[in-house]
């Protein structure tokens, strides 16, 4: 006790009366260190979180319901949609229906049949477009032209990735239609039926196939399919809140109706491609590969700062062991300089990340062609590095100090080797 | 009675052709209460013997009683404690930590004492006080004179009351008025205190005010010089 308090006077007199450029740089050194172990790893992953996220809000929402393996429908989708409505802790939920279809743009100006028709085979989807847009926020991802107006018919919304221009180098493998805009018609094919639509808008998202496929009204889409059955292909659900736990719960609810004997039930994480959870996975591996380097450095850094600190002062130590001082309270005094400059770097890191950066990559994320990608950093896995980089700070502290003390005591005195 | 009693001190330093016999075999006691100062040329050994007695160094070979304690057998820790608990230093560069102030460097062996903060607070500058430093409580070594330095080192010798202060070369780095000075307060220290003081020095007109001068020459005594 006694050897904590002589260490905490003689540390923190240390630290108070250094040089305060110094000191400032050091501090930046570890800022730096604990934003390299946060933001390194905490960005890698948020590439993948950035995707998963604009999947979970753009695609299939908190909750999808999808038909069983051995079904091509969602089975009594009536009695699904009953359900889900008396369900309170569902906010929303939105019944799509889908069909395959071929989407012809040059049908008017095509003169001769041999010409390549601008042409491309692609999932029609029905939706009821003021539901969809609140589970979706479809609308928001309009980048052309305008969303649907309720109650409108004869109007198509084209994904984006089925358009020439905004597949650029990879449109002759997946093939797209050429100078379409909207105010254009074009005319939908499925099966037998064919129809005119005029385009009013164009949807793009770096989520799941959004921006693969076109979008009509659901009636519209039944009227054309010829299809009498209400059976859906998806029902997407948004809950009042979501994390895991709670999304399971929800789930547990519909399983306890026996909804599963209609349907495949799966929370937005069980429905996650498993490749999206291996890839984020390895990049937080990579991650804090590169964050422990960064501990190398920084601990080595400190090190050097901690041994000259203590090689410069050699006398000194020696004159306060010579006067009863104890080795540990010495020590303790270097180990407190360390623990300031660990903690001390790591507030203005956790203030950096917590007050700025998460902010602004959730504000401007980095725009990847696969994802937006944002900041991840969860508070305990903050709190995990910054204890992982404090102890490294600490023993980085000690190990020149305790090397310094164990020196003999009149040879320090006489400045001897 | 004797406080410190050294027998067949000595104290060799390398190994094989290249070993140097600093101190061979030196017997010497200490009065209790008594100031004796040891004087010798440079390399005679003085502060040598002085740091086997102050339990600084451990002697090759010989016995050193120092308040009936058998210190070449301690160990480290032991050493350490018995350093801090029985014996005060006062070393030839004053050695105070430059980052506390004069107050704090006299607290700092109190504290490692057990002192609770207020009492070696009130310890220290009844010490501080005692070397005539009034008011300097708070200033930074760097903030005092040499002179003042050294004073502050004594008062951090004498503030937990220790049974032997050691002074090795106290004037070395000092003035002749702040020489004066020193030396006068190391003698108060022995005649009102009554603490047993040892003291190295080269300087005759120094160590004319102790009891007893050790003279050395060559790692041996060869005079002991009566001077009270």
């Amino acid at each position: 006790m006694r050897s904590l308090r002589i260490g905490f006077l003689l540390g923190f007199r240390q630290i108070q009366r250094a040089n305060f450029w110094t000191t400032a740089l050091i501090i930046f050194v570890m800022t730096l260190t604990f934003l390299n172990l946060i933001a390194v790893s905490g960005i890698l992953v948020g590439l993948i979180a950035g995707s998963e996220r604009a999947v979970q809000e753009k695609s299939i929402g908190d909750i999808i319901i999808t038909p069983l393996d051995t079904e091509d429908k969602i089975l009594q989708t009536e009695t699904i949609r009953r359900t889900l409505e008396t369900i309170p802790e569902i906010s929303n939920f939105s019944v799509r229906y889908q069909s395959g279809g071929q989407i012809t743009a040059n049908y008017k100006t095509r003169r001769d049949l041999n010409d390549e028709p601008n042409a491309i085979g692609t999932s029609i989807v029905g939706i009821d477009p003021t539901v969809e847009d609140s589970v979706t926020k479809l609308s928001q991802s309009v980048v052309e032209g305008r969303y649907f107006i309720p109650g409108e018919s004869g109007k198509i919304i084209l994904g984006a990735l089925i358009l020439d221009r905004y597949t650029a180098g990879f449109a002759d493998l997946t093939g797209s239609l050429e100078e379409v805009f909207p105010g254009d018609t074009v005319r939908v094919s499925i099966g037998g039926a064919v129809r005119e639509f005029e385009v009013i808008g164009i949807v793009n998202a770096k989520a799941g196939d959004v921006a693969g496929q076109a979008y009509i009204p659901t009636q519209e889409l039944r009227r054309l399919s010829g299809s009498v059955s209400r059976n859906a292909d998806a029902i997407v659900v948004r809950l009042d809140d979501y994390t895991p736990e709670f999304a399971g719960e929800v789930k547990q609810i519909l399983l306890n109706q026996d909804l599963d004997e209609f349907a495949k039930i799966r929370t937005f994480d069980e429905a996650l491609p498993k490749f999206l959870t291996d890839i984020k996975q390895t990049f937080s591996i990579l991650g804090s590969l590169i964050g422990a380097i960064g501990l190398v450095v920084a601990s080595i850094t400190i090190f050097i700062i901690i041994f000259i600190n203590a090689i410069s002062r050699r006398q000194q130590i020696g004159i306060l062991k010579g006067i009863g001082i104890e080795r540990r309270a010495i020590e303790i005094a270097y180990v407190i300089q360390a623990a300031f400059y660990g903690i001390v770097g790591s507030l203005f890191g956790v203030l950096i990340t917590y007050g700025f950066l998460i902010g602004y990559f959730d504000r401007n994320p980095i725009d990847f062609p696969f994802s937006d990608g944002i900041l991840v950093a969860p508070p305990e896995e903050t709190l995990t590095r910054f204890l992982i980089l404090l102890v490294v700070t600490l023993l980085a502290g000690l190990l020149p100090a305790w090397l310094i003390v164990k020196q003999n005591t009149l040879n320090s005195i006489l400045g001897r080797k | 009675m004797p406080i410190i009693k050294a027998t067949n001190i000595k104290r060799t330093f390398g190994e094989g052709d290249l070993t140097t016999h600093v101190l061979k075999g030196i017997d010497l006691t200490v009065e209790t209460g008594e100031f004796l100062a040891i004087m010798g040329k440079s390399g005679a050994g003085k502060s040598t013997l002085m740091y086997q007695l102050s339990v600084l160094d451990e002697p090759t070979e010989g016995e050193i009683i120092v308040d009936d304690v058998d210190v070449v057998q301690l160990n480290e820790h032991e050493r350490t404690s018995f350093r801090l608990n029985t014996l005060g230093y006062v070393f030839q560069n004053y050695a105070l930590v430059p980052d506390l102030s004069a107050e704090e460097n006299v607290m700092l062996p109190l504290l490692m004492r057990n002192y609770d903060w207020q009492t070696a607070k009130a310890m220290a500058r009844v010490a501080i006080d005692g070397v005539g430093l009034e008011g300097k409580y708070l200033n930074l070594p760097a903030e005092l004179s040499g002179g003042e330095q050294q004073r502050i080192s004594i008062a951090r010798a004498v503030a937990g009351k220790p049974k032997i202060l050691f002074a090795d070369e106290p004037t070395a780095n000092l003035d002749t008025v702040s020489g004066t000075q020193v030396i006068d307060l190391i003698a108060q220290v022995n005649r009102d205190e009554k603490q047993t003081v040892v003291m190295v020095t080269h300087e005759r007109e120094y160590a004319m005010g102790c009891d007893r001068i050790v003279h050395m020459r060559d790692g041996e005594v060869v005079d002991i010089e009566q001077l009270k």
